[in-house]
């Protein structure tokens, strides 16, 4: 190093002068920054702060003077029974939708990881319902639930010659049916993203697995899941983040009945928000649930961590 | 001599077949699925040109017979299902809002790759960090203070929370980040000032991920329900699927003008996805990659 050469004193004038003249310098550079974060700010950070804030009041659009209640709303969110049994619903919902997602992704990643007759075609078809607006397929899924004549009960009085089930009026069956339609309509995503992930691990592993004896079960076991854990890790994360808030598919094809035995949270905060006007408990109510998801996600993030760097 | 001429299309044929029997094997699981997939589409296509009256046909015709534009006369006659309106109003929200964040996230994208400015590292953590905080807390005071500065029931609602977007920040920084630095040091020689190698230099090279982003943005906020549910009201100023909404409840209860709707608001968006197949599924990959 040569800076140990010249005397202490010097050095630090030297840099500290050198840095603010750097500094100076790249002041411009904000400006490249700036008109997103203004945006970012004040439609990001500020909303987090404030939602946090009017939670705490007794919240009504109307008045002009809102009235402090402190932890009352939090409080009154304990004992909602009907809040916990939509959390309870909506984390129901997100775990069939979340697992099925991601193995159904990943498994069909792999078949479809080299290419076959074909196979560009399948890719293209399987992430075609994403493409569709949330509206399309809650105007889709109404008919294909129906008890009368949705095509789901076509095939199970034709083909299975089952019952007809009331898939939408059974508190039992409800959810399962629109965790079904939404893996219909999203699992194209983590499949593509796996397809990539699966596309970066060396071809040599597996043929060095395959000199070794292995079949493609213990490839799969031992190579492609442990190296594909960053990918799963980054999947499971953003589709434990989007179902978790799930509004629109119940909302449409199941109106969060029979009763609200699909009611789910981001449902929940809506109604009360925009259709009861009691904005603080609403905020409450976003406040825990953020709180829940933030939880969670630090959770997933140690524990496949870990399990990645195994 | 004869021997080895002979294998050697016998091994070119054992290969060959192989992968005949590997394609059949593959297509034998994955044509149910395909199926799976195929047949809600194909069921709102044919409802969309099946009269009314026979909407209710059971087992389903699966083919429309006679194959009728009835519903969407009826939805275009209808003055109350402005679709067409509601269609430019989508084309418009949707095409604002993609030109104002893919020119935020290639400003802000090139500034966390190339350029250096106290607090980098900070404001980039901040920004990976509120990706983690759901996007429910924002509603509500997103909503107020739209509301407060009067732009409830304009598109500026939907345009300046869209702004805020940090996703295409993160895809844009990644594809900044290959571009060489010699590149940027040529045109700082030249003189060129720091936007200018922003704008003329370095734009360029990324045209391709601009693009993705663009095409992804743009269908976000063609199909976004929920927050323009939100924040506007005025029938005349919905998009379209929130007009689809109103379609499918209110009182209008004819499947077939629901169906119609819905293949109104489809059909472009899913050719526009057979066109550009190739951009949108590389752009997911990358995007994926991008978020790790």
């Amino acid at each position: 190093m040569t800076t140990t050469i010249i005397p202490k004193t010097i050095q630090e004038k030297t840099s500290a002068d050198m840095s603010w003249r750097r500094i100076k310098k790249q002041l411009p550079n904000y400006l490249f920054i700036l008109p997103h974060f203004l945006f970012f700010a004040l439609f990001i950070l500020y909303p987090i702060a404030r939602g946090l804030q009017i939670s705490f009041f007794d919240w009504k659009i109307m008045l002009k003077v809102q009235q402090f209640i402190g932890t009352a709303n939090y409080q009154a969110l304990l004992n909602d029974k009907v809040f916990w049994q939509i959390m309870q619903q909506t984390g129901l919902f997100m775990a069939y939708t979340v697992v099925f997602n991601v193995t159904l992704g990943l498994l069909v990643a792999t078949g479809l990881k080299h290419p076959f007759f074909g196979s560009d075609f399948l890719r293209v078809l399987f992430y075609a319902p994403s493409i569709l607006s949330v509206s399309v397929l809650g105007i889709i899924g109404i008919r294909v639930w129906d008890t009368q004549l949705g095509i789901v009960n076509y095939f199970v009085t034709t083909l299975l010659n089952g019952p007809r089930i009331s898939w939408l009026g059974d508190p039992g069956m409800v959810i399962p049916a629109l965790s079904a339609t939404t893996v219909w309509w999203t699992f194209g995503f983590p499949m593509l993203v796996f397809i990539a992930g699966l596309q970066n691990i060396p071809n040599q592993l597996y043929e060095a697995a395959k000199i070794d004896g292995a079949g493609p079960v213990q490839s799969f076991r031992f190579i492609t899941l442990p190296l594909i854990m960053p990918t799963m890790l980054f999947v499971v994360v953003t589709q434990f983040i989007a179902h978790m808030q799930v509004f629109a598919q119940p909302y449409i094809i199941s109106g969060g009945g029979p009763g609200n035995a699909s009611r789910t949270a981001v449902m929940y905060l809506y109604e009360t928000a925009w259709k009861f006007f009691r904005f603080g408990y609403a905020s409450a109510v976003s406040v825990v649930l953020a709180l829940f998801m933030i939880v969670i996600t630090i959770i997933l993030f140690s524990v496949m961590r870990k399990r990645a760097q195994l | 001599m004869a021997t080895t001429t002979v294998r050697e299309p016998s091994n070119a044929f054992r290969t060959n077949l192989k992968q005949v029997r590997r394609s059949v094997l593959l297509w034998l699981i994955f044509l149910p699925m395909a199926f799976v997939v195929i047949i809600p589409l194909m069921y709102e296509f044919s409802m969309a040109f099946t009269h009314e009256s026979k909407q209710l046909n059971f087992p389903i015709q699966w083919i429309p017979d006679p194959i009728t534009l009835s519903n969407f006369q009826h939805i275009f006659v209808d003055t109350t299902l402005p679709i067409i309106r509601w269609f430019s109003n989508s084309l418009l929200v949707a095409g604002v809002g993609t030109a104002i964040i893919v020119f935020l996230s290639t400003l802000s994208g090139y500034a966390f790759a190339r350029l250096e400015f106290p607090g980098r590292s900070f404001l980039f953590s901040l920004l990976l960090f509120s990706l983690m905080i759901p996007a429910a807390v924002t509603l509500i005071p997103s909503f107020l203070l739209l509301r407060d500065l009067k732009l409830l029931n304009s598109y500026a609602a939907i345009w300046l929370p869209a702004a805020a977007s940090v996703t295409g920040i993160f895809l844009m920084r990644q594809h900044f980040y290959s571009i060489p630095s010699e590149l940027e040091d040529a045109a700082r020689v030249d003189g060129a000032g720091r936007f200018r190698i922003y704008w003329q230099v370095c734009l360029p090279l990324v045209k391709g991920s601009m693009v993705a982003l663009a095409i992804f943005t743009f269908l976000g906020l063609w199909n976004d329900l929920f927050w323009p549910l939100i924040v506007l009201s005025n029938r005349e100023t919905l998009t379209l699927p929130v007009g689809l909404l109103v379609i499918q409840q209110g009182s209008y209860i004819q499947r077939g003008l629901a169906f119609s709707g819905a293949f109104i608001a489809s059909a472009p968006a899913l050719l526009f996805y057979a066109i550009f197949q190739k951009k949108i599924i590389a752009g997911i990959t990358t995007t994926g990659m991008a978020g790790q």
